[in-house]
């Protein structure tokens, strides 16, 4: 190493060191930034999340202001709307992925919806809540945890398209074509060996759409919309965490902003066990 | 002709035994084209043996893979790509719209470049194949994975993890593992399309004598980029070029004794 740094100074060499530093300096100092930030957000979270974090949390429903209470219908709510949601999204995301790879692969039809499936995956979801509305809930007159898990559902579909996209590509040919050479019909290639290959992939795209709708707020203002008390019939306005936080962070009470702060903690914590889950699940790079 | 013998080299056949007697692929008139428009095989003429080896060579590109790939139709996969002519296999064309793929390709078995086991247990990998055509009660079943196994000399590696993932295995391994799977549904002839181009020389001996095993009871079509491979293993050599045939005899001819010259150039390293 000090043999190096003695080494006769070659200019090129001098520059593209000094380059190196520079480079190297700015980038760790970057990702400092990014971290710093996100464990000021995560420990500010826990610090005014944690004091609430109580039994009750999760035995009492949201109460009226000055009165003891807790975040059981919203969680309820929560888990219910998200599950819906994610058990409507699921299979139409997959079987739509399917087809794009398996079926649709190079052809118009194909290239066309892969288009508008990724515009989809960024579109604000506060537009998908709006049109659910104008669908699901005007024509019934009244909002419900169906139209919330339907706004849900349309904003998970095409992540799960994707992802399941993404991991059926990644499936080498020549598994499909050893497949086809046994004399295999094409749904058994499919289930048996293009499926299998990408299980781990697609699982975790499923996990992370459950992870990026379970604190969506826009879409559920305009139809699951709230209920302050304790209900899982679908077809009621019902409570969700990421409303709950919405309305309670805003009121002027000091037990509703903890109450708020305290349900911000659950859902980060249940989207990080998520996305460690989604980790552990993720396909490890073979060859 | 008087070559000193490779120790691995078979008893020669005959001269044209394999082919005075009934070939068991012949090909005629074959062309072959990709979506481009590109013509990749021009005009191929060519008997194969049965219980023998063919080797195809040539330089990369000259169509040796393309015509492998046409003699199960796994090119159907891919609209656009066609091939005209005929190749006829016991008595029929299999290039015939009418002529069933599944029936094919239980005929005519294929092993890859690379290996290509698919994401299920050894024992799933050998029973996936059989169970497309085949409802054999388990220990029939069994029985069969065994023999497979066996004649793919890699039983004696794997007996104790069938339920282990084929993955698990090293490539040679895998590739055996491959070949035991083609085996398993019994077909007449086995495509090898350089099935050694990803294995060590240890691994790559093992599959070259286990092809020679192999051509005592199947017709083997194997594509090599090795030509010690194809002097070691094949009874019959193709040299392909530009997408024809340069020349086709036995292998002992074909690299001894050329007939063109740019067969003699390319055996003797002058090209490709």
């Amino acid at each position: 190493m000090d043999a190096a740094r003695s080494a006769p100074a070659n200019p090129v060499v001098a520059r593209r060191r000094r380059l190196n530093r520079i480079v190297g300096t700015l980038s760790i100092m970057a990702t400092f930034a990014g971290l710093f930030l996100l464990a000021w957000i995560l420990s500010d979270l826990v610090y005014k999340g944690f004091s609430t974090l109580s039994l009750s949390l999760f035995t009492l429903d949201t109460p009226p202001p000055g009165s003891a209470g807790g975040l059981a219908n919203a969680i309820i709510g929560s888990l219910l709307i998200t599950a819906v949601g994610i058990a409507i999204a699921t299979p139409i995301g997959i079987l739509a992925g399917t087809f794009l790879i398996e079926y649709g692969r190079g052809g118009k039809l194909a290239e066309l919806i892969r288009f508008v499936n990724d515009m989809l995956v960024s579109a604000p979801s506060i537009i998908v809540g709006l049109f659910v509305y104008q669908v699901v809930v005007a024509p019934a007159h009244h909002f419900s945890a169906w139209a919330g898990a339907v706004a849900l559902g349309i904003i998970a579909l095409p992540i799960i398209v994707r992802t399941t996209q993404d991991m059926l590509q990644l499936v080498p040919d020549a598994l499909r074509e050893a497949a086809y050479a046994l004399g295999a019909p094409k749904w058994r290639v499919i289930v048996v060996v293009s499926y299998r290959a990408a299980f781990q992939g697609i699982l975790t795209g499923v996990l992370l759409a459950i992870a990026r709708i379970s604190g969506e707020t826009a879409p559920l203002l305009f139809t699951a919309l709230s209920n302050p008390g304790w209900t899982t019939n679908m077809s009621s306005p019902m409570a969700t965490l990421p409303v709950v936080i919405y309305k309670f962070a805003g009121a002027p009470y000091a037990d509703w902003q903890n109450l708020a702060w305290a349900g911000a903690l659950l859902i980060t914590f249940s989207v990080l066990i998520l996305n460690i889950a989604a980790r552990s699940f993720a396909p490890r790079t073979r060859n | 002709m008087s070559e000193p013998h490779l120790s691995l080299q078979p008893a020669a056949p005959q001269p044209t035994a394999g082919l005075a007697s009934e070939p068991k692929i012949q090909i005629k008139n074959l062309e072959f084209f990709y979506q481009t428009g590109h013509r990749a095989l021009k005009n191929i003429n060519l008997s194969i043996a049965d219980r023998c080896v063919t080797a195809f060579i040539g330089p990369s590109g000259c169509g040796k893979s393309t015509l492998l790939r046409v003699l199960n139709r796994i090119y159907n996969l891919y609209p656009g790509q066609r091939a005209t002519g005929e190749v006829v296999i016991d008595g029929e064309n299999i290039l015939a719209p009418s002529y069933d793929l599944t029936r094919l390709r239980a005929k005519v078995g294929m092993v890859f470049q690379k290996p290509t086991p698919f994401p299920l247990t050894i024992w799933d990998n050998i029973a996936f194949g059989i169970q497309l055509y085949e409802k054999l009660p388990k220990a029939d079943l069994d029985a069969r994975i065994e023999w497979a196994l066996r004649k793919a000399a890699i039983w004696e590696e794997v007996k104790d993890k069938l339920k282990r993932n084929g993955a698990s295995l090293s490539g040679g391994q895998q590739q055996r593992l491959c070949i035991a799977r083609a085996i398993a549904v019994k077909p007449e002839v086995i495509l090898m399309d350089e099935p050694c181009s990803a294995l060590d020389p240890i691994s790559t001996a093992r599959v070259e004598e286990l092809i020679l095993e192999l051509s005592d009871d199947y017709g083997i079509v194997l594509v090599t980029h090795n030509m010690q491979q194809a002097v070691r293993t094949a009874d019959f050599t193709t040299f392909m070029y530009l997408g024809e045939i340069v020349e086709f005899g036995e292998t002992d001819q074909i690299f001894s004794n050329p007939k063109e010259q740019r067969t003699q150039d390319y055996v003797t390293g002058r090209f490709g």
